[in-house]
């Protein structure tokens, strides 16, 4: 046999198992049934539009903006002990959203006062859901001391920019906070700069200023401790 | 981070809807460069690593889309149009280009080890460069197999197949340059998931 033929199919064959093992991996969602939300969403969407949404999905949509320029995101995560989580670059708003989903804010300044995560997400983006557990939890524990959370939908393909779509994923995925409807992209581009990744989660104090900033999945027990140094101890 | 967990998830990023804009002008390149597949997608490769890294560590790149939508469009001439008489040496430019090009497009979706090598990648160095080809090892791996069932393939099939993928894959780079140039990639990216999905 041709060894160079020997060596593609053996790197065929490591592919297709790599794959495979990753896909069928246990305790571990699917990332293609996952990955298939939009599709799901979609048709639950239509469903919506029949029969009204299910019950617990507000569906008040605001198209209020704040008119203030957006600052360039900090860059890395603190590490937060019993010090004061750090003040990073930037005192960044929300501008050029299309609208609110849960909520009747126009901006950042309508939660002025709060301790405020600020989620770039978007419903069809794997990893972005598995945060999703962790700040349901957060939010549980403290959103009656002043904690709130705002999910800014930056959506990857014309089915997530759906506000249908996006709606009926809130109300599947438990997502009870407001959604900010970020469809152009505006503040994703403009909050993270040419760093731009799904999810992106940042933590804004009281004077909104940024003091947590961290890509991806994880740091959750980071996030959890500058939201509760910020809750017990204020900006 | 652990680097079996990096490499992990390279792999499951491969299944993920974010990696399209990856996977489908790799593809593309595959397929259109015929005989040459093998150098033209690793040469993409190259390219994807070498603008991911320089945008992810926040040291370059983030060309205007028109920029990008052109790369995308010479390397698409150059592997139709012999303007370079040998094909694999055609194919190393137009890879290069093609993969720069994907990558200035991507937005990844970020797990918990990739993430934290995003989190730090601005303050290392050629370690960063190197676990970030490690993770795109795995995302890229479908791409491989491409190139490596390309090569297992039979010269008389190839013979008859070549001339139909090279359409197929030259329109699909064509039309990812337009959609590109008119700010709708992600929309034909999507169109090309929902229809798989479906």
């Amino acid at each position: 046999m041709n060894w160079s033929r020997f060596v593609a199919a053996v790197l065929v064959i490591a592919v297709v198992v790599a794959l495979v093992a990753v896909r069928f991996r246990p305790d571990e969602p699917s990332a293609a049934t996952d990955a298939a939300i939009g599709p799901e969403a979609a048709d639950r969407a239509a469903t919506d539009a029949a029969t009204g949404p299910e019950p617990g999905a507000t569906r008040s949509i605001t198209g209020g903006e704040e008119a203030s320029t957006a600052a360039i995101a900090p860059t890395t995560a603190p590490e937060v002990g019993p010090e004061a989580p750090p003040v990073l670059d930037g005192k960044p708003e929300l501008t050029g959203l299309d609208g609110w989903l849960q909520s009747d804010a126009t901006g950042l300044a309508s939660f002025d006062g709060q301790v405020r995560i600020v989620h770039f997400w978007t419903f069809g983006c794997y990893n972005c859901k598995n945060t999703l557990p962790h700040l349901q939890d957060l939010y549980a524990e403290h959103h009656d001391d002043g904690l709130e959370i705002i999910g800014v939908h930056a959506p990857e393909f014309d089915y997530e920019a759906d506000v249908d779509n996006i709606a009926a994923a809130a109300v599947d995925l438990g997502v009870t906070w407001p959604i900010a409807l970020d469809t152009e992209k505006v503040n994703f581009r403009a909050w993270q700069g040419r760093r731009r990744f799904w999810p992106r989660t940042y933590v804004l104090d009281q004077e909104g200023r940024v003091r947590f900033d961290h890509i991806g999945e994880g740091a959750y027990d980071e996030l959890a401790a500058t939201v509760q140094y910020l809750l017990a101890n204020g900006a | 981070m652990s680097i079996p967990g990096l490499l992990a998830e390279g792999f499951e990023s491969a299944l993920l809807a974010c990696s399209l804009i990856l996977l489908v002008p790799g593809a593309a390149v595959g397929l259109t460069a015929r005989a040459a597949a093998v150098p033209a997608i690793l040469s993409f490769a190259v390219g994807v690593l070498a603008l991911s890294w320089l945008r992810f560590a926040d040291r370059g790149g983030d060309f205007p889309p028109l920029l990008v939508a052109a790369g995308l469009m010479v390397a698409t001439i150059l592997l139709l149009v012999p303007l370079i008489s040998r094909l694999d040496l055609a194919a190393i430019p137009a890879g290069l280009l093609a993969g720069g090009a994907a990558a200035e497009l991507w937005l990844p979706c970020v797990g918990p080890d990739f993430g934290q090598l995003l989190n730090e990648l601005p303050d290392r160095g050629a370690s960063g460069l190197g676990l970030l080809a490690l993770y795109l090892f795995g995302t890229l791996s479908p791409l491989v197999a491409l190139a490596a069932l390309h090569h297992l393939t039979p010269d008389w099939v190839l013979e008859r197949l070549e001339p139909i993928w090279a359409v197929v894959g030259g329109t699909l780079l064509a039309l990812l340059a337009v959609a590109t140039a008119a700010g709708l990639h992600d929309d034909l990216v999507g169109k090309l998931f929902q229809w798989s999905a479906a």
